[in-house]
């Protein structure tokens, strides 16, 4: 799920007290090898809201849309909004200066959106040019900006100071916030929020039985993944294999 | 005999024998085979059973349990998600604790087996790790979706390569699990845990008759 369409002074606000943040904890956080989560507090709380927002509207609407829905109309929804994130992955990669999955999101654009019929079609994925996951979030952190502490957003979900700050930027880059009508961008935000939904039903539901502390393993999730989208998959660095593998010698007396 | 059920029979038949041959040969080379090998002949055969449509969901869940079980070392697995913890529990409970984590694995992603959807699984790459493990690194394609990256991190354990982790986008198993059990077991006992995997175990159970 991305950003509604707050006023700029939202925005702005948003902004500030994101950066605010990211000055203070982020360092203390770091040190830690556990997941750093210093307003645990407040994070458990709109974890539980969040949670009680999904169970009894999202899910109920999304699950009649999903009965409704036949599943290829389901995927083509999904490839339409995700064919409308173009800006966004496109002006990320130039800004991370992976210029050559720029092109290809450049080239992506322009074949979903007329061969793909206005991208409700993906032919370019089976043309060879794949979707890129970036966002600005992913670009601070390429440029070295630390996450930071761990930030449950109200709606949203799971994210970070730094992720955070990134939808702020991200939502100015959105296509549609500027120029249709309020009316339709909520519409079209709606509809986009259920129809990712109904496509990960089943998805949550397992993530909630095979966990055995939900809140904490939704929460390592995010830091492992995005850790992993920032440096692109590569291979965790000695430090961390060492701590992840390497425990048999403290273990085995 | 008509024809058709001697069809049917012939058909069910071979299929057996070339599941019992292909058990047999990852028994058998398992030890030979390097980590990829291993990788790709576990995907092989748990990709062979699901496609199988004359296997009953409990049927499949049961074949899949057994290679999954032969490629697993669920004791470093164990070991690896309590990390420091590992001390605390005496052997009976460290037992317990393997036993019941084996389980809860097996519960929750064997409801899988249901949602099949001509899933394949390739090999992408590999590398050795500065301990002397493996990664192998496998891309799930899917007919309608995304394809899910999962890597497995291999070790050697008696001159045979089982796999220790499985990371599905970026995702340890082993570092989710740790930081979970890390959390409970600041504010409860071993027991404690034992108890809720237990629990959980017996709820999640789907296939149960």
């Amino acid at each position: 799920m991305t950003t509604m369409r707050p006023s700029r002074t939202t925005f702005l606000a948003i902004v500030l007290a994101l950066l605010g943040l990211l000055c203070a904890p982020a360092g203390a956080a770091d040190n830690q090898r556990s997941d750093g989560d210093p307003i645990e507090g407040f994070n458990r709380g709109m974890f539980w809201f969040n949670d009680q927002v999904d169970t009894y509207v999202l899910v109920p609407v999304a699950t009649v849309w999903d009965k409704v829905m036949p599943n290829r109309v389901q995927r083509s929804l999904a490839n339409f909004f995700d064919n409308l994130r173009f800006p966004i992955v496109t002006v990320n990669n130039l800004l991370q200066a992976k210029f050559k999955n720029a092109a290809s999101d450049v080239g992506r654009f322009a074949v979903n959106t007329t061969v793909g019929v206005a991208g409700f079609f993906d032919p370019a994925s089976d043309w060879g040019l794949e979707a890129h996951n970036e966002d600005f979030g992913q670009t601070l952190g390429y440029w070295g900006v630390p996450p930071g502490p761990y930030l449950v957003l109200p709606i949203l979900g799971p994210s970070g100071v730094r992720d955070g700050a990134g939808l702020v930027p991200d939502g100015f880059m959105a296509v549609y916030p500027w120029f249709i009508d309020i009316v339709y961008t909520v519409s079209a935000r709606a509809v986009d929020v259920v129809n990712t939904r109904s496509l990960y039903l089943k998805q949550v539901e397992e993530a909630k039985a095979a966990s055995i502390d939900y809140y904490t393993a939704v929460r390592n999730a995010y830091i492992q993944r995005r850790k992993s989208l920032v440096n692109d998959g590569a291979a965790a660095t000695k430090e961390e294999s060492e701590d992840l593998y390497n425990i048999d010698k403290e273990v085995v007396e | 005999m008509d024809k058709h059920s001697q069809h049917h029979f012939l058909f069910g038949f071979s299929v057996a024998l070339l599941l019992c041959i292909a058990a047999l040969r990852s028994a058998s080379t398992a030890a030979a085979e390097g980590p990829t090998a291993v990788v790709q002949q576990t995907a092989d055969a748990v990709v062979a059973v699901l496609a199988n449509k004359s296997l009953a969901s409990a049927q499949k869940r049961a074949q899949i349990e057994q290679i999954v079980y032969a490629h697993f070392d669920f004791t470093t697995l164990s070991k690896l998600v309590l990390a420091r913890n590992w001390k605390q529990l005496s052997p009976a409970q460290q037992h317990d604790f393997v036993e019941e984590f084996k389980r809860h694995l097996s519960v929750t992603y064997g409801r899988n087996v249901e949602t099949y959807n001509n899933e394949r699984a390739v090999i992408t790459g590999d590398r050795e790790e500065s301990n002397g493990d493996w990664t192998v690194k496998t891309k799930i394609l899917r007919p309608s979706a995304a394809d899910i990256l999962v890597d497995y991190r291999l070790r050697k354990q008696d001159s045979t390569w089982q796999v220790i982790d499985v990371i599905i986008e970026g995702v340890s198993l082993v570092a989710n699990f740790r930081s979970q059990f890390q959390e409970i077991l600041t504010s409860s006992s071993p027991d404690h845990l034992i108890e809720l995997l237990r629990e959980k175990n017996a709820k999640g159970e789907p296939l149960k008759s």
